[in-house]
């Protein structure tokens, strides 16, 4: 209980939600900076004193300084900076002899950095990939100056075009140059060799020869060019290479690589694919509808969750067994195995800051937290059998520790009926004034329909009525009849004495032009004046609005106003074809004045 | 084992060649120029192991080989010999190989963190994943090909799916060998809505890749859009050819919909169902499918089974809870409602189920208030009115009745049952006249229903005009006969009680076409209008016709379109809306559900 009695002091801090819970608090750092996968988490008694570490490979804030962090407890032990950004991190034994301290492999593009007892042992880089025979031929060429540089372009491009093999980035960097600055690119750099370099994309281990909690590991290696090299842990050669359809993206091994293994690989493309020892190519193939976020296997069952934010069961042929739809995006998962009970369940982080346990597809246990855990890891820790580990999206550190007498039992989580169920409906309740309303409307239903129906004709007929007074006066302010199609506004502008009244007119007609229109104003002589009460209208040319501007000037000084009609009319009718209304507005600058 | 002891050996000879302060120089270093040599230039207290005592010099990264023997060291590493070779000629010290590292220019490998954003990619964490593509197109001039791809996903997800398109296509001309650009593009096209363009292009990479379930799949989505359904099934059957998915199923079924094939759409839900038995969407729409068809128990089955998966599927809980009240289990549906009402709480089809729940229990006022939410929130749909006017002929606010059923004709003028309510409304407002009218439209509407004529008769039976009353009820004998012809059920109690009494007052009582008239206990409630409808002068009870109506509301929501509506006089009255609105919601969601990879 190293762990845990060191971290007593911050107990405090970490929250538990129920005295009942499964877990102790041991540890809780919001700030402890830890930036990372949990691809990128080990547990390892990297000392061989029975006191078990964490290593982190840490991405650092913003994935800028990525740092190897070996911590004790809650304290970092160790912190060294990492030559570029760890991919993956995994604890194996290399060798049988005692003491049996696990190796520490970090995988960080091309490279694997093995660490012993916490120091630098060795490096291995990925082979360098065959560069393409013709491309070769090419810059051999320039070499000895035989091929100028837009000949080379235009060759490159060719086999750029074509080729399986791609070029090299020497090579495309030249195709984006201009043409001045591809002679000199080309004699600086045509005594090169031309090289194409991979990188390591996930990194797994998988047992020897022997199925042991302590045997011999191989490191499987997942590279960007689409494949899985698996190393001998002492001569760190590579035993067998695979190639896949896509680049893998997580791993899941079982087995032992001299008997017989079985190999997981979640891809790029979406696909997971399943190989054997014998099979250079995958032998089963999953097609997930979504990117997968992780890949676990469980017993003999696959378990991935996709971006579909579910999970998803799969047998180790390929064939679905179940789907569990979880309430927000999962984050990372991993394994948590409980070996005093034979216990092995699913972690599964999520967006909205829990952390879910599932065996199968149900639910043992959830976990809430301060923020969503970015990455997992479940196992012995310190001197603690059962202590899990979550580093979340700010950085923060938190360890929990299982209660030793802690059972997961099935509808740990929940279970049964939505709990919306047990709402009562929000229905409204009966006012008074309902129930008399509706007691008067049974007493006298009768009455009221024909008041209704008699005040529903009354209202029609009015309306009726006004309507054909409207077209009979022509009151309205659009014409229909067929030979002048018009259509007026007006608006008043300015306040007082003197307004402006502007007057929009508008020939509605498709085609034909309107000539001989007069507008008359009618207006109280007394209110108001008006420098025109009478004039001609131009030709209207269809679709054009005019505006007909006037002024008009409010004589009267106790702030009083009344309507002015606007006639339009057809030069020798005396039926106005429009009329406007125009309610004046009150001069406020008499008023004022 | 002879490997460990050789190992060890070596292990010696460096540790020895490091104690006596010499370094050796790595013949790999000059490869990587930013490897761990820097930690050459660096204090050594980089492991504070407290165990082992701290080297006093800088460490350097081995990377040759150790001799082993018979075996060949693959791929460019360095023999053990060279490294051995190079330990002769020791440098003078750890700085000054930095100016060499220097020297070397060297180009960035493109994919250096191509797992880096993909991780964020699929973490949903877009501005993580942002400003790692942002570094690595930098780094690399806008070369890096997956981070533009990345770049280009975000782009859509995030709605601007021009800008994705170009970046999708400038993926496509860094690498013309990938079917996967390609796809890309095209689905950028397709969410554009060109999908002939999209068909195009998909066509082009199926030429890349023949055996890619997606594109004959989104092939088939897009030739639904274009309305070539043909082409369009053969498309989705290659895909399912290829690769079983449950999308694939779920587009091949909305092909037959819109066809209007429900057998056929029944046999590829099956299909899909037998596929992939937990996926509570093809579950519902299998069970709603089965429910349109009057198959009764197999839409139970799967909408049950929909609802074990997923308590809250909304769909399911509406289909279901709308099948329990027609078997007159209210408390459950209502139960089962609770829980759709918290998720969707602003859903008219459920607040008209609550209402009609409500209407079964008799409980009237809640029952209107219910419908009256229902009808807020969907001011135009007629059902609602319907079962509105239905509540308030109960509460014999007729009144009220009259309108809610007039406006439901105004949206929906074919629907012979709303002009026989609106009949029984105006009879209890005392203007027979336009009942009678109401009648006779509602006669000419509907060919099926003997209610209309049983009402009919009874109010022109009320008038006295007995002639007009007995060609009614010689009208209802016939459909009644019509009906038992095609199918052996039984009819209303009340209904049969009422036609008999009428019967008897008109005089043709022994020509009985009921086969069982049933013990009535439903309508003792009603015993005093039944009493007056025996006393034959009185005018029959307007509360009696009301039964009928409410019957016939129950039948309506099961009878399609008239036709075949056989089996429907049976059951209690129940919702007349539910299974239509949700089953008629399918096509129009046929756009949403193209796969978003």
């Amino acid at each position: 209980m190293a762990a845990a009695s060191s971290s007593d002091s911050d107990c405090g801090r970490a929250e538990s939600n129920e005295a009942s819970s499964k877990w102790l608090d041991a540890h809780y750092d919001p700030v402890a900076n830890i930036h990372t996968f949990s691809s990128c988490l080990a547990l390892a008694d990297l000392h061989g004193d029975g006191e078990y570490k964490l290593v982190v490979g840490d991405l650092g804030p913003g994935g800028q300084h990525p740092r190897l962090k070996v911590l004790k407890g809650p304290t970092v032990l160790t912190e060294s900076p990492l030559p570029a950004l760890p991919a993956a991190a995994a604890t194996f034994l290399m060798e049988q002899h005692e003491p049996r301290t696990p190796a520490l492999a970090l995988a960080s593009g091309p490279c694997v950095y093995v660490y012993k007892n916490l120091r630098p042992y060795f490096k291995f880089s990925l082979p360098q990939l065959p560069p393409n025979p013709l491309e070769q031929d090419l810059w051999n060429q320039a070499k000895e100056d035989r091929i100028d540089p837009l000949t080379l372009k235009e060759m490159l491009e060719g086999i750029r075009e074509k080729a399986e093999v791609p070029l090299s980035v020497q090579s495309l960097r030249f195709l984006q140059l201009e043409l001045r600055e591809m002679e000199a690119f080309v004699s600086q750099h045509k005594s090169k060799s031309i090289k194409r370099q991979t990188v390591i994309t996930t990194m797994t281990t998988l047992k020897k020869n022997l199925a042991d909690e302590d045997a011999v590991s191989c490191l499987v290696l997942g590279t960007e060019n689409k494949e899985l090299l698996v190393l001998d842990p002492e001569a760190f050669i590579i035993l067998a290479k695979m190639s896949l359809p896509s680049v893998p993206v997580f791993l899941d091994v079982s087995g032992q690589f001299d008997v017989e293994f079985r190999l997981a690989a979640a891809c790029r493309n979406g696909n997971i694919y399943i190989l054997r020892r014998d099979s250079k190519r995958p032998k089963y193939c999953i097609e997930l509808s979504a990117q997968p976020v992780g890949l676990v296997r469980v017993h003999k069952v696959l378990v991935v969750g996709s971006t579909q934010d579910s999970l998803h069961g799969f047998t180790h042929k390929g064939k679905k067994l179940w789907t569990v739809q979880m309430p927000a995006a999962i984050l990372t998962m991993n394994l948590l195995e409980q070996h005093s009970r034979g216990l092995q369940a699913v972690m599964a982080g999520l967006a909205n800051g829990e952390v879910r346990i599932y065996r199968d597809k149900t639910l043992l246990n959830v976990i809430r937290t301060p923020d969503a855990v970015t990455s997992l890891c479940f196992g012995r820790y310190g001197r603690e059998d059962n202590t899990l580990i979550m580093t979340t999206r700010g950085g923060g550190l938190i360890i929990k520790i299982l209660k030793r007498t802690a059972v997961f039992v099935e509808g740990g989580g929940e279970a049964g009926p939505p709990p919306a169920q047990a709402l009562k409906l929000n229905v409204p309740r009966k006012t008074r004034l309902y129930v008399d309303q509706t007691l008067r409307e049974r007493e006298a239903g009768t009455a009221m329909h024909r008041t209704f129906q008699t005040d529903l004709y009354l209202l029609r007929l009015r309306t009726a009525r006004a309507y054909v007074q409207a077209l009979e006066s022509s009151l309205n302010p659009v014409s229909v009849t067929a030979r002048e199609p018009l259509k007026l506004h007006a608006v008043v502008q300015g306040l007082g004495p003197t307004f402006k009244l502007t007057l929009h007119l508008q020939n509605t007609s498709a085609a034909r032009p309107i000539l001989g229109l007069l507008v008359c104003f009618l207006y109280n002589e007394v209110l108001y004046a008006l420098p025109r009460a009478f004039f001609k209208v131009p030709l209207l040319v269809p679709g054009l609005s005019y505006p007909l501007e006037t002024f008009v000037e409010s004589l009267s000084d106790k702030g009083i106003s009344d309507i002015i009609k606007v006639l339009v009319l057809r030069e020798g009718q005396s039926a106005p074809l429009l009329s406007a209304h125009i309610n004046m507005p009150v001069s406020e600058g008499l008023a004022a004045a | 084992m002879g490997l460990p002891r050789m190992k060890r050996t070596a292990r010696h000879s460096f540790t020895g060649s490091i104690t006596a302060t010499s370094v050796e120089r790595d013949p790999t270093l000059s490869r990587f120029p930013e490897n761990p040599l820097k930690r050459d230039v660096q204090p050594p207290d980089l492991f504070p192991s407290p165990l082992r005592p701290l080297l006093p010099f800088p460490f350097v990264w081995l990377s040759g080989r150790r001799p082993i023997s018979g075996r060949e060291v693959v791929g460019g590493a360095k023999m053990a010999e060279e490294t051995l070779a190079m330990r002769t000629q020791f440098p003078a010290s750890a700085e000054s190989q930095k100016p060499r590292l220097k020297k070397a220019q060297e180009f960035p490998i493109l994919e250096k963190q191509n797992w880096l954003i993909h991780l964020h990619y699929i973490r949903k964490d877009y501005e993580a994943c942002k400003a790692v593509i942002k570094e690595q197109l930098q780094e690399t001039q806008g070369l890096c090909e997956y981070a533009i791809y990345v770049q280009a996903l975000i782009f859509r997800l995030e709605g601007n799916i021009q800008e994705s398109l170009e970046l999708f296509q400038t993926c496509a001309v860094l690498s013309p060998q990938c079917a996967d650009n390609l796809k890309q593009v095209a689905r950028s096209l397709f969410l554009l809505g060109k999908h002939k363009a999209a068909i195009e292009v998909y066509n082009e990479a199926a030429k890349l890749n023949q055996t890619d379930w997606e594109i004959c799949h989104n092939l088939g989505v897009c030739y639904i859009y274009l309305k070539q359904f043909k082409k369009a099934q053969e498309q989705l059957h290659n895909a399912l050819h290829l690769n079983r998915h449950d999308l694939t199923y779920i587009m091949l079924g909305k092909i037959h919909l819109l066809e209007g094939d429900l057998d056929k759409a029944i046999e590829i839900y099956k299909k899909a169902v037998e596929f992939s038995p937990e996926n509570t969407e093809l579950l519902t729409t299998l069970g709603l499918l089965y429910l349109q068809l009057g198959i009764y128990q197999k839409a139970f089955e799967h909408l049950g089974n929909a609802l074990t998966y997923d308590p809250t599927n909304y769909k399911a809980i509406l289909a279901a809870g709308s099948m329990m009240q027609t078997h007159g289990d209210f408390d459950v549906a209502l139960t089962k409602y609770r829980v759709v009402a918290c998720a969707v709480p602003e859903s008219p089809p459920l607040w008209n189920n609550i209402g009609m729940c409500f209407f079964g229990k008799k409980k009237y006022v809640a029952a209107i208030s219910c419908l009256k939410r229902a009808n807020y929130l969907a001011p135009f749909d007629w059902k609602i009115l319907y079962n509105l006017g239905l509540v308030h002929l109960t509460m014999q606010q007729y009144a009220s009745a009259f309108h809610f059923l007039s406006a439901a004709i105004n949206f929906q003028p074919k629907m012979g049952e709303l002009y026989m309510l609106l009949a029984v409304a105006l009879t209890n407002l005392e203007d027979p006249e336009n009942a009678k009218r109401a009648y006779a439209e509602a006669i000419r509407l509907d060919k099926c229903n003997p209610l209309v004529n049983l009402n009919y008769a009874v109010l022109l039976y009320n008038q006295g005009e007995k002639q007009g009353a007995l060609a009614q009820y010689q009208e209802m004998e016939k459909k009644v006969h019509l009906l038992q012809d095609s199918s052996s059920l039984e009819f209303d109690a009340e209904m049969v009680d009422m036609a008999q009494k009428l019967g008897a007052a008109l005089q043709v009582g022994e020509a009985l076409v009921w086969t069982k008239p049933v013990k009535d206990t439903k309508s003792k409630h009603r015993t005093t209008s039944t009493s007056k409808a025996a006393s034959l002068q009185q005018p029959l009870g307007s509360n009696q016709a009301l039964g009928q109506a409410m019957s016939s509301a129950a039948a309506y929501g099961k009878l399609p379109s008239g036709a075949g509506g056989t089996s429907h006089l049976t059951k209690p009255p129940s919702l007349p809306l539910e299974p239509q609105p949700t089953v008629e919601a399918h096509p129009n969601e046929a756009s949403a559900q193209i796969r978003e990879k």
